[in-house]
């Protein structure tokens, strides 16, 4: 009998390197400077100088001071707004482009994705130019008659942040919903059609709930990235524009106060894994084949 | 009788690729009706022309006299036993089972009672909360075909729904679809490339192949009298020796071939006398003497003796007949047991054992 043969150290070194790289590199990316600003806000300032002293103030600050938390739950109603209406688009959206024939789908899908690939300065300033004052949509409604003076409110308004946010982040909830659609078997719609099934009873019972987790994903997208957004509510929105995510950029640079900044982050960033949290509840009733 | 369905003179094609010409099929009311091809040959495209999949470009399909043309997937009267079953796996096997009479908007008590009778049909009573997933192969494949008669469907299209199990689970769902079928009393049209399980499961098969059908009749029909060179080698395995029609006598034929003058059976009216004709013996129906006997059938050479569990298989070559082997199934009862390579000896058979078939293009299975 010969004993566990013990396995050659090339090889341990081998999967010793392999686990320190998967553990090691998103701990060092992600996890240390996550944990370096969590620690920040918790962190005292006093006189323009951060003193390595533990307090729980800036999360009082939160709850008690200025306007923060009224701008946070106005940031999340709006943030859920663009979320549910860009859920609905983008969903309307995915399942035309999954109805075409497979030739024309990718070609429609690219061209929904397009915006992903130009600069978000120029998809900005388009905007701007579509709703100021003498923009497109003004020009365009004061030519039919519809109205005998601009709409001033169109730009700098939360309307206008509603609008810049829902197109800019539209992209991002077609994707994986299309993607979801993508994965449904052809030849389930096959049977649900053998059965009997109309084409609305197929959406319901077939290519809907088969869709969720892709809907999930959209929406968790979608919510995340408008409830972070600060420069977009600055650019269109103006002084109305005072969402949550630009409070936060506002104490790291100009009131210059970390450690507010930090804690205010750090409620950010739990808001966003909440959603998650959430989305991930959700679907945990979900089969996967 | 007028048949239940009836596919008339129907051609569809890809582009400029002709897949089905001249289609002709009818399957009565309560038969099981297998279409059987090699991958390619179109009997897949002809069940999704059945079940409403696939368009036609020439033709008529008649369900009891009544043109199907305008009739949706979802209106028409039959049910699909889809080749990877198709089981929606967000759905429980109870929900799976009961879509068909979900949708058609029956109330939920008569949908529970339906879907208890139906599994028990198919023998998975205790199963319907589980998941698709949860379940084996041939679970899975009860579920696919309680799903597929739960609506009483006139009809059920199976598209090759045992070839993803393996043999023994393979020759249990068949008996299982054959009593079901009789138990049902409805009509079945079955596809699969196997010839086997066509000739075990069905009260007739449609043989086709390159988009036309070859030829149609009871299995044993066909398995003793195939009348294309195509159908001779793809049902069983056949010997087939290429020559000359000499004469004609009745049903008997005379065939000069290389290797001599070998009799034939003809069914239906012989060919005219000189067109190239091939003469088909089914292995089993070969006799074999050690010692050949002069102006009987052919002699030949054993190249190889293989043992294949209950038979033997012996390999013959005819200097005359280069290339091919000459097949000859023996019992494994030790009757082969003294030949040996090298070895000559003689071949016979009675001409009602050699079928004659007009010589056509090369079949694709040899």
């Amino acid at each position: 009998m010969e004993t566990a043969t013990a396995r050659p150290w090339p090889d341990l070194l081998r999967a010793g390197l392999v686990h320190a790289l998967n553990l090691g590199l998103p701990l060092l990316f992600v996890v240390v400077p996550i944990l370096s600003f969590v620690a920040v806000s918790f962190w005292t300032l006093e006189e323009g100088q951060i003193l390595l002293i533990p307090t729980l103030a800036n999360y009082r600050a939160f709850f008690t001071e200025g306007s923060y938390l009224a701008v946070y739950l106005q940031t999340i109603a709006l943030s859920l707004q663009v979320t549910a209406v860009n859920l609905a688009l983008a969903t309307a959206i995915a399942l035309f482009i999954f109805r075409r024939t497979p030739r024309v789908r990718f070609l429609i899908l690219m061209s929904f994705m397009l915006p992903l690939f130009m600069s978000y300065i120029i998809k900005i300033y388009s905007i701007r130019s579509i709703l100021g004052q003498r923009g497109l949509l003004n020009e365009a409604m004061m030519a039919l008659g519809l109205i005998d003076q601009p709409i001033e409110a169109l730009l700098f308004s939360r309307t206008a942040i509603f609008i810049a946010l829902a197109v800019l982040y539209l992209p991002y909830a077609i994707l994986p919903i299309y993607l979801a659609l993508d994965r449904i078997p052809a030849n389930y719609l096959a049977a649900a059609a053998d059965l009997g099934a109309t084409p609305g009873q197929m959406l319901r019972d077939v290519v809907l709930p088969l869709g969720r987790p892709g809907m999930a994903a959209g929406a968790v997208f979608t919510f995340i990235l408008t409830f972070g957004d600060f420069v977009t509510p600055q650019m269109v929105g103006g002084i109305q524009g005072f969402t949550f995510g630009r409070i936060v950029f506002s104490q790291f640079g100009l009131a210059l106060n970390w450690p507010l900044g930090s804690a205010l982050a750090v409620i950010l960033l739990a808001t966003t894994l909440l959603a998650v949290a959430l989305a991930g509840l959700l679907l945990r009733r979900e089969h996967v084949r | 009788m007028q048949p239940l369905l009836h596919l008339e003179n129907i051609s569809k094609r890809y582009g400029a690729v002709r897949v089905l010409e001249g289609i002709d099929i009818t399957v009565a009311g309560n038969e099981f009706l297998t279409i059987l091809g090699p991958s390619g040959s179109g009997k897949t495209t002809i069940l999704r022309i059945i079940g409403g999949f696939e368009s036609i470009d020439g033709g008529r399909l008649m369900f009891e006299g009544r043109d199907l043309a305008a009739v949706p997937i979802n209106r028409r009267p039959f049910n699909t036993v889809f080749q990877d079953y198709a089981l929606f796996h967000h759905m429980t096997v109870a929900e799976n089972v009961g879509y068909g009479l979900k949708v058609r908007g029956r109330p939920r008590a008569e949908i529970a009672t339906r879907v208890a009778e139906v599994m028990e049909t198919v023998g998975l009573a205790a199963f319907g909360g589980r998941y698709p997933a949860q379940l084996s192969g041939g679970q899975r494949q009860r579920v696919a075909l309680a799903r597929a008669i739960i609506c009483e469907p006139r009809l059920i299209l199976l598209d090759e729904p045992l070839s993803a199990l393996d043999v023994e689970l393979r020759a249990q769902m068949q008996r299982f679809l054959k009593s079901l079928q009789r138990r049902l009393g409805i009509a079945f049209v079955f596809i699969t490339h196997d010839q086997e399980e066509a000739i075990a499961l069905s009260d007739r098969i449609i043989v086709v192949n390159g988009g036309r059908i070859e030829q149609e009749g009871a299995p044993e029909q066909l398995y003793r009298r195939p009348h294309t060179p195509f159908t001779a080698a793809f049902l069983g395995e056949n010997n087939l020796i290429a020559g000359t029609l000499a004469a004609v006598d009745g049903p008997l034929c005379a065939v000069d071939t290389p290797a001599g003058r070998l009799a034939a059976t003809v069914d239906g009216p012989a060919p005219p006398t000189g067109s190239a004709v091939l003469v088909a013996v089914r292995p089993e129906h070969v006799r074999l003497d050690a010692a050949p006997m002069p102006g009987e059938g052919l002699t030949a050479d054993v190249a190889d003796v293989r043992f294949l569990g209950a038979n033997v298989m012996i390999e013959l070559r005819h200097a005359a007949l280069p290339g091919a082997l000459l097949k000859v199934r023996r019992l494994a009862d030790g009757s082969a047991a003294g030949l040996v390579a090298g070895q000559r000896v003689g071949l016979s058979w009675s001409a009602g054992d050699a079928a004659l078939l007009r010589a056509g293009p090369a079949p694709a299975a040899l």
